[in-house]
C-alpha cells in the first residue's frame, strides 16, 4: 500500500467523523430555541454552522492534546505509523454506528479516543498510550466536567427564577428569556466548535506527525484547521435539516429561563476546559446542564434508573471502542490486505451511515441523548398553586 | 501530572461566568417588568413547533401586560428601571464578549 494513500484515507476518514459529528450535535445547541420558537429553523441552524466554522478557529488546544499528548510519537515513546491511526478510526466509526442503531447513549469523542487507544495497544504496544494524559485531560474531565456543570447549572437557574420571581402574581417577564436563548445557543454553537473540531484537527496532525510530514510537538497547520471547521460547519447544517423534520416528535418540556440557564452553562464550562486542553464529550457536558437546570425549578425529583441508564451508556462508550479500534489494529498488521479489509468493512458502515441519515426516521441519536436527560428530571405539574394553597392555608 | 487546579479553574470560571451572565440578564428582566414593559415573545409559527400560542392564551398574555404595566411607580421611577434595565443587558454582553476574548490566544499577541 501506497505510503501517501494511506495518509489520504486517514485524512479522508478523519473529515468524514467531523461531518458525522457536526451533523450529530447540531440538536445540543440549537434544538432548545427552536422548540420554544425563539428562532426560526434555518436561521438557527444556519447560524449554529458559521457560529462552528468560526469556534473552530478559535483555539487550538484540544487539538495540541490529541496530537501532542494522549499518544507518545516523538523519539522517547514508539513511533506510531498512520495505519494504526486508521485502524483507531475505523474502530471509533463502527462504534459510534453500532450505538446510533441500537439507541445507546454514547459519545462520539470517546469513541474516537477509545479506538486510537484499543488500536495504539494492539498496533504498538500499551507504552505507547500516555495513560497520565488520558487521565488528565480525557477521563477526569469526563466524569467531573457533566458534574461540575449540573451543579453550575443548578445554581443558574435558581438565580434565574429567583430574580425574576414576583410573588404579586403579576407577570414576571420570564418569556423575555428566549431573547437570552439566541445568544446562550449561539454560544454553545461556538463552544461545540472549539472543543469537537479539534479532535479531528489533532487525528489529522498526528498522522502527518506520524508520517514525518510535520515536526514532532507543533501544533495543527492552516490547511488542517480550515477543511476541519469547514467539515464540521457543513456537518452542522446537513444535521440541522433532519432536526427540523423530527422536531414535531416533542421534546422535553424545557421553559425559556430554564433552558438560557442551562445553555449559558454549558458554553461557560466548554469554552474554558477548550481553553484548557480538556477534551470534552459536549454531548455529555448539555446532558448535565440539562439535569441540573430541571433540578433548579420547583417540584423537581430525579428519576435514577433513567439516570444510570445514560452513565452505563456513556461509560461503555471508551472500553467498546477502544475493543473495536484493537481488532481494526490486528487487521492493518496483516498488511496491505489487512488495510484493505479494514478499508472495505469500513466504507460498508460509512455506506450504511449515509443511507440512515438520508432516512428522516432517526432511531436514535443526539437529539434523544439530551431528551433522555431532561427526562431524568421528572417536574410536578403547577408547583406554584400549590405553594400558593400553601400560603393561604397559614394566612388562614 | 494530574493538574487537579485545572479542575478547578473550569469549575470556578463557569459558575462565575454563568452566574454574572445569568444574574444580569434576569436583573434586567425584572427591571423591564418594573418599567412597566412586559417583554412577550410571541412563539414564531412554523412547521413542528412545540410552543405555539392559542388565541386564549394570547389574550391571557396581554391581561398579564396590562396588569402588570399598571405598576405603582411614577413615570421618571419608570424611566430609572428602564434604563437599569439596558444598563443591566449591556453589562451582560459586555460580559459575554469579554469571556469570549479571554479564551482566543490570537487576541492577546
Amino acid at each position: 500500500m501506497d505510503f501517501t494513500l494511506i495518509v489520504a484515507l486517514v485524512i479522508a476518514l478523519a473529515l468524514i467523523f467531523d461531518f458525522t459529528n457536526g451533523f450529530h450535535d447540531t440538536a445540543n445547541a440549537m434544538a432548545t430555541p427552536i422548540a420554544t420558537g425563539a428562532m426560526r429553523p434555518k436561521v438557527a441552524v444556519g447560524l449554529a454552522a458559521v457560529l462552528n466554522l468560526i469556534g473552530a478557529f478559535l483555539s487550538t488546544e484540544v487539538a495540541k492534546t490529541i496530537s501532542g499528548g494522549i499518544i507518545k510519537e516523538g523519539d522517547a515513546g514508539v513511533q506510531i505509523t498512520p495505519e494504526i491511526i486508521f485502524a483507531g478510526l475505523i474502530g471509533a466509526i463502527v462504534w459510534n454506528l453500532i450505538t446510533w442503531l441500537r439507541g445507546l447513549p454514547s459519545s462520539s469523542s470517546h469513541a474516537l479516543f477509545g479506538g486510537l487507544i484499543g488500536a495504539t495497544i494492539i498496533g504498538v504496544g500499551s507504552q505507547a498510550v500516555a495513560y497520565d494524559v488520558v487521565l488528565a485531560k480525557v477521563i477526569l474531565p469526563a466524569l467531573i466536567a457533566p458534574l461540575t456543570v449540573g451543579i453550575v447549572a443548578f445554581l443558574a437557574t435558581k438565580l434565574a427564577y429567583s430574580i425574576t420571581r414576583r410573588d404579586s402574581g403579576k407577570a414576571d417577564g420570564r418569556g423575555g428569556f428566549r431573547y437570552a436563548q439566541i445568544f446562550s445557543s449561539s454560544l454553545v454553537a461556538l463552544a461545540h466548535g472549539t472543543n469537537d473540531a479539534q479532535k479531528t484537527m489533532g487525528v489529522i496532525t498526528l498522522t502527518l506527525i506520524a508520517s514525518g510530514m510535520q515536526d514532532v510537538g507543533t501544533g495543527p497547520q492552516l490547511w488542517v484547521i480550515t477543511t476541519c471547521a469547514l467539515a464540521i460547519a457543513i456537518g452542522t447544517y446537513t444535521g440541522g435539516w433532519r432536526i427540523i423534520l423530527t422536531m414535531g416528535r416533542g421534546l422535553t418540556e424545557i421553559k425559556p429561563a430554564q433552558g438560557f440557564a442551562a445553555e449559558t452553562s454549558t458554553a461557560a464550562t466548554i469554552l474554558a476546559s477548550s481553553h484548557l486542553g480538556f477534551a470534552l464529550s459536549t454531548t455529555q457536558v448539555a446532558s448535565g446542564s440539562v439535569i441540573g437546570s430541571g433540578l433548579g425549578r420547583r417540584g423537581s425529583t430525579v428519576r435514577w434508573g433513567m439516570a444510570g441508564q445514560i452513565g452505563l451508556g456513556w461509560v461503555l462508550t471508551l472500553p467498546a471502542a477502544a475493543i473495536m479500534g484493537a481488532f481494526a489494529a490486528g487487521l492493518a498488521l496483516i498488511g496491505p490486505m489487512g488495510i484493505v479489509l479494514d478499508l472495505v468493512i469500513g466504507s460498508l458502515v460509512v455506506a450504511l451511515l449515509f443511507r440512515r441519515s438520508r432516512l428522516n426516521r432517526v432511531t436514535h441519536d443526539t437529539l434523544h441523548d439530551i431528551d433522555d436527560a431532561g427526562r431524568v428530571v421528572k417536574i410536578r405539574k403547577t408547583p406554584r398553586k400549590a405553594s400558593r394553597s400553601d400560603r393561604k392555608k397559614v394566612a388562614l | 501530572m494530574i493538574d487537579w487546579s485545572a479542575f478547578l479553574v473550569v469549575a470556578f470560571a463557569s459558575l462565575l461566568s454563568s452566574a454574572v451572565v445569568v444574574s444580569l440578564y434576569s436583573l434586567g428582566l425584572r427591571l423591564l417588568t418594573t418599567a412597566g414593559r412586559v417583554p412577550v415573545v410571541e412563539p414564531v409559527e412554523f412547521t413542528g413547533a412545540i410552543t405555539v400560542l392559542t388565541p386564549k392564551r394570547a389574550a391571557k398574555e396581554a391581561k398579564r401586560v396590562r396588569k402588570a404595566a399598571a405598576s405603582p411607580l411614577g413615570p421618571v421611577q419608570k424611566q430609572v428601571a428602564l434604563m437599569g434595565a439596558y444598563a443591566c443587558f449591556v453589562l451582560c454582553s459586555a460580559a459575554v464578549l469579554y469571556g469570549v476574548y479571554l479564551i482566543v490566544p490570537a487576541l492577546h499577541r
